[in-house]
């Protein structure tokens, strides 16, 4: 797997890491500096104390010229783990002397032991106080040296030298720093997963939206809408305004079907209207005249039979045509329940004959001001389709009621479900995917539907087929 | 550090044994006891010519005195031997235990009590030591060089290399480019060790004993003369000290080896015993400070 650096995938996760280890080893470096800073500040102020309770049996040796007495304060108890380098000089600078009696050697010059020593300062009153002064590190380690006036009844008697450098507590030090090292290990190797994790899981939403986003175009909206992440977040607020985006997009679009499709269907009813009356015209004059030639002559009975063909064949066009033509607003008598229950009457031999359970529930009463007969075929041509839909032993359901001044009729049927390229083209007249049905069914129920300023839905899942229908009652009975 | 310990340890083990015979004694002898502490007590001198510095040794050994000679007895240190002998001179001590040259010095005043025996025989060398690095072969090659006396009265750190740089036609106080008293044969053995001194004169008692009990000081050092015998550091009875009394400690010091927790003891001194000895074991060393007489003073 390579490692994508754009992605914030993986720099999210590796920014914190690398701010934690950042972190780490700055706060390492700083507090072991501060601690080899502290250690040497120590070294000086112990030194400076140290060189301060010598100072009187050193003044007292070097006046009884007591070499054992001072070498063995310089020496201390522990000659080889001594902090420090002493040299105890007498007013002669020269090394009287020291707890490295073997490297420095009793009567030796100082200067000539310790050339890179600055010369001593002259006399003075505070230099009996002493001070530790840094030095540039010679190659025996020395960093710091302590210089400490011995004076006995104001006057210089000798000088005690001390030699400072790391390595008393470099080992410690480096020990404090091995110690800070492991902590800080240990530390970051429980932060770096905790941070991978976190960091994993505050970009994941990020890819998962960017992901989504990628796939706009190319799936279903509402299928979309469920894998955008969801949280409180920036990120969340982001997923859920592109989810609106999303649903508004699909509303959109569904919009955008259904008006095609209206728009189909009424280019459809237009033609169809309007053939009908090219049609109907002529037809009407050829009846007519087949009519008046009857009347008018005497006719053999070759000619009679002859125009009873033509007569029974323009009536069969007349017949084709009328279907094509629905007319919803024919009708002036009102609808009651009783023609509800009407339909539910005429449809019971179809039942009796096909076995499928009718399920009927009227929750209509009050009459109203839609025209009869529309809405008697209207419901009948539903209940047919979904009869035959339903197939034999299937079931049928319908719901009737009224609510917020609209009849709403509902029939399912628990038939074969169908498939989206047919429910776009079902209103359609002589719908291709139903080549053997007469066809004209649900036309005529949408056209019902549309002159009635009603609506008409079909949804398909497994097992329920439904059509919905609102037909808006008029109030006042303007019409 | 763990020899330190492992002699304290030793010194609680003697300790106890001691008690134990102490105890004996007490239910045996039990008016006596009463008045050990009533009776005044043996003031003993010690000098560096051993290694008084074992504290918890020396404490064993007054309570084993004690309990011989049936009174306290005080152990009185300094760190030279003259203020031992001043004391010792003027009966501020019953006895004390000094070096031969002293004793000649002042032999018409002090009694010699014993003389301890050190590898069979009441007699000791002085040794002329260097660092074992270093590339002196004789007394010769440290001329011009640091040397370190023990104690301007000791025979074997002072007198007898005196006389020897003397007896090879050296001004002892010019031969050395410098010298410096560490007052202690121990403390020679360190400065030459650790490079303080090039070389100095030590008791060869006090050697081979550090020699066995601090190795690792003494390798530190090489030998690169040592001296002819010499009278054994003696103890000796102050001017005032009654015969009796005298007689007495040189019973009871001459019976310690004989004695179980005394020959312990002794063996904790790295020594086999008292004897008995005459003045004229220190014949040799009366004769050396004749001859180094004029210049002896440092």
């Amino acid at each position: 797997m390579t490692l994508k650096l754009s992605s914030y995938r993986h720099r999210l996760p590796l920014s914190l890491s690398v701010a934690a280890i950042a972190t780490a080893i700055l706060m390492a470096l700083s507090l072991g500096l501060q601690t080899l800073d502290n250690l040497r500040e120590d070294q000086g102020h112990n030194a400076l104390r140290l060189g301060h309770a010598m100072s009187e049996v050193l003044v007292q040796a070097l006046r009884h010229d007591d070499v054992w007495l001072a070498y063995s304060l310089l020496r201390g108890p522990e000659e080889n783990v001594a902090d420090a380098t002493w040299l105890l000089v007498d007013e002669t600078e020269r090394i009287f002397a020291s707890n490295r009696p073997a490297r420095y050697r009793l009567d030796q010059p100082l200067k000539e032991a310790i050339v890179w020593l600055p010369t001593s300062v002259p006399w003075h009153e505070t230099a009996a106080l002493g001070r530790v002064h840094p030095i540039a590190t010679q190659p025996d380690g020395t960093r710091r040296v302590l210089r400490l006036q011995l004076a006995s009844d104001g006057t210089p008697v000798g000088e005690l030298v001390g030699l400072l450098s790391d390595a008393p507590f470099l080992g410690r030090f480096r020990e404090i720093l091995l110690g800070g090292i492991l902590v800080t290990g240990g530390v970051l190797l429980v932060l770096l997963p905790i941070g991978w994790l976190w960091g994993r899981r505050m970009a994941s939403p990020l890819t998962q939206l960017a992901s989504c986003m990628a796939l706009v175009g190319k799936e279903d909206p509402r299928r979309l809408r469920y894998l955008v992440p969801d949280s409180d977040s920036e990120i969340g607020q982001l997923g859920r305004q592109f989810a609106a985006m999303l649903s508004a997009l699909a509303e959109k679009e569904a919009l955008e079907r259904q008006m095609v499709q209206a728009e189909r269907l009424a280019a459809v009813g237009r033609v169809a209207a309007g053939v009908a009356h090219e049609v109907n015209n002529p037809l009407g004059g050829m009846l007519m005249a087949i009519d008046t030639y009857r009347q008018a002559h005497e006719i053999d009975a070759r000619t009679s039979r002859l125009l009873d063909l033509m007569d029974r064949a323009l009536q069969q066009i007349r017949g084709s045509v009328s279907a094509l033509l629905v007319e919803a607003r024919g009708d002036t008598r009102t609808l009651t329940a009783q023609d509800l229950e009407d339909v539910r009457t005429l449809i019971q031999p179809k039942l009796a004959c096909s076995s499928v359970i009718l399920t009927w529930r009227n929750g209509f009463a009050a009459p109203t001001n839609l025209p009869a007969a529309p809405v008697r075929q209207l419901l009948l041509n539903l209940l047919l389709n979904a009869v035959q839909a339903a197939r034999d032993g299937g079931q049928v359901q319908v719901e009737l009621s009224a609510e917020e001044k609209r009849l709403l009729m509902r029939v399912d049927n628990s038939g074969l479900t169908l498939p989206p390229e047919q429910l776009a083209h079902l209103f359609e007249p002589y719908p291709e995917a139903r080549p053997k049905a007469q066809g004209l069914g649900l036309w005529i129920c949408y056209q019902i539907v549309s002159q009635l300023g009603g609506t008409i839905r079909v949804m398909s899942e497994v097992g329920l087929t439904r059509f919905q229908v609102a037909l808006p009652l008029r109030v006042g009975g303007a019409e | 550090m763990i020899q330190a310990r492992r002699d304290v340890l030793l010194a609680l083990g003697l300790f106890c044994a001691s008690r134990a015979i102490w105890c004996d004694n007490a239910q045996a002898d039990a008016p006596g006891d009463r008045d050990t502490a009533s009776k005044t007590a043996l003031r003993f001198g010690l000098t560096p010519v051993i290694l008084d510095d074992r504290i918890a040794f020396l404490r064993l050994w007054a309570n084993w005195l004690e309990q011989q000679l049936n009174r306290p007895v005080v152990f009185v240190q300094r760190s030279r031997y003259r203020e031992i002998m001043d004391l010792l001179l003027r009966d501020r001590l019953d006895l004390a235990w000094i070096c031969g040259y002293p004793y000649v010095q002042h032999q018409q005043a002090l009694s010699l009590i014993a003389v301890p025996k050190f590898q069979g025989q009441p007699l000791y060398q002085s040794y002329i030591i260097v660092a074992t690095e270093s590339p002196f072969e004789s007394l010769s090659d440290l001329q011009g060089r640091l040397f370190a006396w023990s104690d301007p009265d000791s025979n074997s750190g002072y007198l007898y290399p005196r006389f020897a740089l003397m007896a090879q036609g050296h001004d002892p106080d010019h031969f050395f480019r410098r010298t410096f008293f560490t007052w202690g044969h121990r403390h020679c053995i360190e400065a030459v060790a650790a490079g303080l001194a090039d070389g100095a004169a030590v008791d060869s008692y006090v050697w081979e004993t550090l020699a066995l009990r601090n190795p690792e000081l003494t390798q530190g050092t090489r030998i690169i003369l040592r001296s002819p015998l010499f009278g054994f550091p003696p103890l000796v009875g102050a001017p005032g000290l009654a015969d009796t009394d005298l007689q007495t400690i040189r019973r009871v010091l001459l019976a310690q080896e004989a004695n179980q927790t005394g020959n312990r003891l002794l063996g904790e001194l790295s020594l086999d015993g008292f004897v008995a000895a005459q003045p004229s074991l220190f014949r040799e060393i009366a004769r050396m400070a004749e001859t180094v007489r004029p210049g002896s003073a440092p």
